[in-house]
């Protein structure tokens, strides 16, 4: 990212910290607390999903892990709340690494499908551990903020936005940018230049599970109650990837374009159809995944390109 | 002088196909050695058993004092030995320039110093004009150019050039041959696998080995290897061997 570049991020974030001022109803900052939410663990999946091209649908694993990792560490354990947040991102990294290991034997369809499995062997897991977990009874999660939570929830979400974006911005200008873009397009080509495929993928996963994990932790702690279908949910998986493929797979802003757009369509669409809400939003992925499978962002850029040429 | 690659009674099996049998060649420092065979003679076989893309079933393997058994595409390229593709693979989303800086990055981590080594290889290669284009789209012979120039930019001892001029004009084809022929100034070997192209071998080949049929059937200065019969014989086919013997 160039200067001038990272001083339209650095004010973008400003802004979008600066909003609470302005909007104070903790409906709306809830919705926005979604959108960063969701922009934060479609930067996060990106890495993986997009620049690697290993086409995760099992993030939910990670979220999971975050989110109980904070109640029960916490709640088990008695770790101060910040300390669990954090055993639960070294939690979720370390079940990277044993994931990893074995899914990026996978190649193409075979590797989307076993992190499916992955993230659904640690949902029926929580469902059935019932004295660890509470199974489908649920688990308390602790409360991360205790004086107006919507406004801090917020900008925790943000945070977590701007730090993704952030690793995001230098990981696509460094070798390793270079290398995980090399392994998408071709892993033979990448190992023809020294690129050892399995390590550096496993290193973008680890990045990306460590930031989803923190998303988790946070919406836990909105929700102060967590059930498994709920935290480890395949639903989750999916929308970390929609988010980034609609907005664009492998391109910086992609995530958050396609955040704002799902999250807020999706929430309009609950208010004015109700239960016919999950069609609309149905429709409309199918017509993006169609006519753009490059993405907003994607089709924007090679649009603006062509125009230029 | 002791050979930087030296390949010894190597052979592959693919079911009942014997793509490589008992094949033995060595390349010397500073060499450019033309590897010579029709389609489906076990050239891209070797090229990936030599980098580990495809395990031996028997032989050894040995660049530069390391046996090369069981080590990875990637091991082999740090140790120094670098490719190109029949199938010409650039990265789509990017400019020629980042095509060859994933080279370079075998030996540096930082973006400058990799876009400064791919440009020397550019210059010598005579593709600087393109550098800032997108590499998708760019005419074949371009590409064959920007594969060599991506493999010497990882700074090999040794590169293996897979059907370097196939799909090419002779006269782009020549003038590739003779830009090989300087790799050594690089300190850089290799060897070149091409078809039909015998204009082009017979012009500036010093040594070649001819493989027909997965076995290595004549190794010699170009000029004495094409009046050989047994490669009469797998050019031509048996007729031509007796008019010519």
């Amino acid at each position: 990212m160039t200067r001038p570049r990272a001083l339209i991020a650095a004010a973008g974030f400003v802004l979008c910290m600066l909003v609470p001022l302005v909007i104070t109803q903790d409906y709306q900052l809830n919705v926005l607390f979604r959108v960063f939410l969701f922009a934060g663990l479609g930067l996060a999946w990106n890495l993986v999903g997009g620049y690697a091209g290993q086409l995760s649908l099992g993030h939910a694993a990670f979220f999971g892990i975050g989110g109980y990792g904070l109640a029960l560490f916490h709640g088990k354990l008695g770790v101060p709340i910040w300390g669990a947040l954090a055993l639960g991102v070294v939690a979720a990294v370390l079940a990277a690494l044993v994931i990893g290991q074995v899914a990026f034997r996978l190649r193409g369809p075979y590797f989307a499908l076993s992190t499916i499995a992955f993230a659904e062997v640690l949902r029926l897991s929580a469902k059935n551990l019932t004295s660890i977990t509470g199974g489908d009874v649920g688990y308390q999660a602790p409360a991360l903020f205790d004086d107006s939570p919507s406004r801090w929830f917020y900008w925790s979400a943000v945070v977590l936005t701007a730090a993704a974006f952030a690793v995001t911005a230098l990981a696509a200008r460094s070798r390793f940018g270079f290398w995980l873009q090399a392994i998408r397009e071709d892993e033979d080509t990448a190992m023809a230049v020294g690129i050892n495929p399995a390590r550096t993928k496993l290193r973008a996963l680890l990045i990306s599970a460590a930031l989803t994990a923190v998303g988790g932790g946070l919406y836990a702690s909105l929700f102060l109650f967590i059930v498994p279908d709920q935290m480890l949910a395949i639903d989750i998986s999916n929308e970390i990837a929609i988010v980034a493929m609609l907005g664009g797979a492998g391109t910086l802003t992609g995530p958050i374009v396609g955040a704002a757009l799902l999250e807020t369509a999706s929430e309009v669409f609950k208010n004015l159809f109700h239960e016919a809400h999950l069609l609309i939003y149905g429709v409309l992925i199918v017509v993006v995944v169609m006519f753009l499978p490059e993405g907003i962002v994607g089709a924007l850029t090679t649009w603006w390109r062509r125009r230029n040429r | 002088m002791t050979a930087l690659l030296e390949v010894d009674r190597v052979s592959k099996r693919f079911g009942g196909l014997r793509a490589v049998n008992d094949v033995s060649f060595a390349v010397n420092p500073g060499e450019v050695l033309f590897i010579v065979g029709p389609n489906g003679a076990g050239k891209t076989t070797l090229f990936n058993l030599i980098t580990g893309f495809v395990p031996a079933d028997a032989g050894a393997i040995r660049f530069a004092g390391h046996s090369l058994a069981g080590k990875r595409p990637y091991a082999a390229a740090s140790l120094g030995i670098g490719r190109t593709f029949q199938i010409v693979k650039p990265l789509r989303g990017l400019t020629v320039l980042e095509n060859v800086m994933l080279g370079a990055f075998l030996r540096t981590r930082s973006p400058s110093e990799a876009a400064a080594r791919a440009r020397e290889v550019l210059a010598f290669l005579q593709m600087e004009a393109v550098a800032n284009l997108p590499a998708n789209g760019l005419p074949i012979a371009t590409l064959k150019r920007l594969e060599i120039a991506r493999a010497l930019a990882t700074r090999p001892q040794l590169i293996l050039l897979d059907e370097v001029v196939a799909g090419l004009p002779t006269a782009e084809a020549l003038a590739l041959a003779a830009l090989l022929q300087r790799l050594p100034e690089w300190g850089v070997s290799a060897v070149a696998g091409v078809e039909h192209v015998m204009q082009v071998v017979m012009k500036v080949a010093q040594r070649v080995v001819v493989l027909d049929r997965g076995a290595l059937i004549a190794e010699g200065a170009p000029a004495d290897v094409v009046r050989r019969p047994e490669v009469i014989e797998a050019y031509l086919g048996t007729k031509y061997k007796q008019v010519t013997g």
